[in-house]
């Protein structure tokens, strides 16, 4: 096998998959830059996906089912911002019972919709003049999906709103000192509910893409657990858009690639592999002095309460 | 007070009286069935409903039913089917149910159990399995026939012996038609996971293979070949077809209905009771109809595929120079054939280690194939547990 064709089918499989990784991802990045936790992801992606497959079969558009997904998972949303912002009750609790609910409420409406077959997926494109380059054209430019380029533009955008404007300041001072902020002026409740909401939607067209683009059916369960690997991805990148980005195409290549490597390598060995490295990247980061440094918002988890008098 | 206490403790009798009733032949039954994944998963759990449904047809049998139960969490479930429904049998439809199953039916010695794909019995706890190595076997021959770069694929879950067994019997219908091919292998650790699934095929279509087989629950490997304009056999085969009507050739499919009514009549007439299926092991294949080849309801093999098989010629030892085509349909007789002539594990065969594990003239016993751990001579890739 030439090593040609094993740098562009990797890198082609990297941007397929780490694609719902990096949306969520940065969907997350941003609720947690703002103070909140939220482990409800997988229950996002996951009422996403429905809501794409759904609307796409009984449309037959998707960029509408995508639009409605990113919707319904933003409201869905709305009740882990409404108990974790207004009620202040335990943010890893209410962001828990959301993914619960997330993936029992899909499984149950999605009954009607399993084992269908998606008539009018997302199609995939290539990129005229780009897809020439060699090597990396073809791996790069050519047969992916559009909500490829949309996400790694959203990454680039979404890093430069966090550190080069005003609105990502006010985003950050929420995250770290709540109290300062709100002193400043800053509706300490209004950013984090934009936040959270952003997130929701975010991870919404994560599961989209899944049921619309990468494997175009639904079942009951389907994201099999990649809310979970986000959450680890948006330690991993330091709550920083661009990291991200590097980080879930990371995974996503040694997902991919522990497939390819079986041919070499103990296939139970490369199963873990992916998530050994989360593991071991997660025990790194999160010692004390590192956190402190690298950036994790200081009032993640915290409740905020403006103190009276 | 006294009086109240005396009706409370005779309504308790009563009441595990009932409990712990067993079935009285030629009355009505309820059955309940452990589901380990979802119905629609259009794999093996709506196969196994399929099989329910035919049971639920029986007019004097009513069905109860539990889906996607965790392997390992079953105990509880069967003893809310068995409380709240007075189950008289309970299916339990993995093999990671096993020991569940067995702990289950020491706890209700009253219920009969049904054990899928097991192999640990009981007086009220039997075993079945309708399996596929002969629909394997045919499958095989088409895809040797019809590869166009001698690299043949097979997705695996996990490498125990069941699907081992079947992907022999792959490797061997592929030989049969091309001793050029080979039979390039990934395991993909679940029985259900469309993104692992998704990702082993794609890396196999990057090694050059073509045509498809695999078990797993889910038509995402039908759907990833297809996108790349590349063949596959459905497993469970034909409510896959819809996903790829063009590149679907065949499949595997089964009837587990077949079983299961054959099994429940005879409880129903009072010859299998709780205390006498301890030596009750279906081992059904396609002579019993239980398993069968088909590409979609009622096509055993996609007719925009039977020309190419057709004009593809095999040598074969006895036959002499045959069609694919008509080598397919020979080997369909022999496995329908009540008095099987012909099984894929005939000797001699050798792994590809050179070793041989099955002698000329003998075939492989039940036990052999469900304990079976080599691999074939034509298989490629990673096979954890391989004997030396």
């Amino acid at each position: 096998m030439s090593w040609e064709s094993w740098i562009v089918s990797t890198l082609s499989r990297t941007l397929a998959y780490g694609t719902p990784l990096l949306l969520a991802t940065l969907g997350e990045i941003y609720a947690e830059r703002s103070g909140v936790l939220n482990l409800g992801v997988e229950g996002m992606m996951i009422v996403g996906a429905l809501t794409g497959f759904a609307v796409t079969s009984g449309t037959g558009n998707p960029w509408l089912g995508i639009l409605l997904a990113a919707v319904i998972a933003g409201g869905f949303s709305l009740i882990h911002a409404f108990a974790s912002i207004t009620l202040r009750a335990n943010q890893v609790v209410s962001g828990l019972a959301l993914t619960m609910l997330g993936l029992g409420l899909s499984g149950v409406v999605g009954r009607a919709y399993e084992g269908r077959p998606l008539l009018h997926a997302l199609d995939e494109i290539s990129i005229p003049w780009l897809e020439k380059i060699p090597v990396l054209g073809s791996g790069i430019f050519q047969d992916q999906s559009p909500l490829v380029y949309v996400a790694i533009a959203l990454a680039v955008l979404l890093w430069v709103i966090l550190f080069k404007t005003r609105i990502g300041i006010s985003i950050r001072a929420v995250g770290e000192d709540p109290a300062t902020a709100d002193s400043m002026g800053i509706n300490v409740a209004r950013v984090r509910y934009l936040c959270v909401v952003v997130g929701g939607m975010l991870a919404g067209v994560a599961g989209a893409y899944l049921s619309v683009a990468y494997r175009p059916s639904w079942t009951d369960g389907m994201t099999a657990g990649m809310g979970w690997i986000v959450i680890a991805l948006t330690i991993f990148a330091f709550w920083n858009p661009l990291l991200g980005l590097f980080g879930a195409y990371f995974f996503a290549a040694l997902f991919h690639l522990s497939y390819r490597l079986q041919a070499w390598l103990p296939p139970e060995l490369l199963k873990a592999m992916p998530y050994i490295l989360a593991i071991v990247v997660l025990i790194v980061v999160s010692r004390g002095t590192l956190q402190k440094r690298m950036g994790a918002p200081s009032a993640l988890t915290l409740p905020y309460t403006r103190e009276e008098g | 007070m006294k009086r109240r206490y005396l009706a409370t403790l005779a309504l308790v009798f009563v009441m595990a009286g009932a409990a712990f009733a067993t079935y009285e032949p030629g009355s009505n039954m309820t059955v309940g069935f452990i589901f380990v994944g979802p119905i629609g998963d259009y794999g093996w759990t709506y196969a196994q409903n399929e099989g329910r449904l035919a049971v639920e047809a029986l007019p004097w049998a009513d069905t109860v039913y539990v889906e996607s139960v965790a392997e390992g969490q079953e105990g509880p479930v069967i003893d809310d089917l068995i409380a709240t429904y007075g189950c008289d049998v309970v299916f339990t439809t993995s093999f990671g149910f096993m020991d569940g199953t067995v702990d289950a039916a020491a706890r209700h010695p009253e219920v009969i159990f049904g054990h899928a794909s097991g192999f640990k019995r009981l007086p009220n706890l039997m075993t079945y399995m309708g399996d596929f190595y002969q629909v394997y076997y045919l499958n095989g021959i088409v895809a040797g026939a019809l590869t166009e770069t001698d690299k043949v694929a097979y997705v695996g879950a996990f490498p125990i012996p069941e699907v081992k067994r079947h992907l022999n019997a792959y490797a061997m219908g592929v030989k049969a038609a091309n001793p050029d091919a080979e039979v390039h292998v990934r395991w993909i650790y679940a029985w259900f996971d469309p993104a692992a699934a998704a990702e082993a095929t794609e890396a196999l279509i990057a090694e050059g293979c073509d045509v498809f087989a695999f078990t797993e629950d889910s038509p995402t490997v039908v759907q990833i070949a297809a996108e790349n304009e590349l063949l596959s056999f459905g497993h469970y085969g034909s409510q896959m077809y819809q996903f790829a009507p063009d590149y679907v050739v065949s499949g595997q499919a089964i009837d587990w209905g077949s079983i299961y009514v054959d099994f429940l009549q005879k409880v129903y007439a009072g010859e299998y009771t709780a205390e006498n299926i301890q030596n009750v092991d279906y081992w059904w294949l396609m002579t019993q109809g239980a398993v069968y080849p088909e590409a979609a309801p009622g096509v055993v093999l996609n007719p925009l595929y039977i020309d190419a098989l057709k004009a593809y010629m095999v040598e074969d030892p006895v036959y002499g120079t045959i069609s694919a085509y008509d080598l397919h349909n020979l080997r369909y007789a022999q496995f329908a054939d009540p008095g099987v002539t012909f099984d894929p594990f005939q000797g001699p065969i050798y792994d590809r280690n050179g070793n041989l594990v099955v002698p000329e003239g003998m075939w492989l016993s039940v036990d052999s194939l469900i304990t079976l751990e080599w691999a074939f001579e034509n298989v490629v890739g990673p096979w954890p547990g391989e004997p030396e």
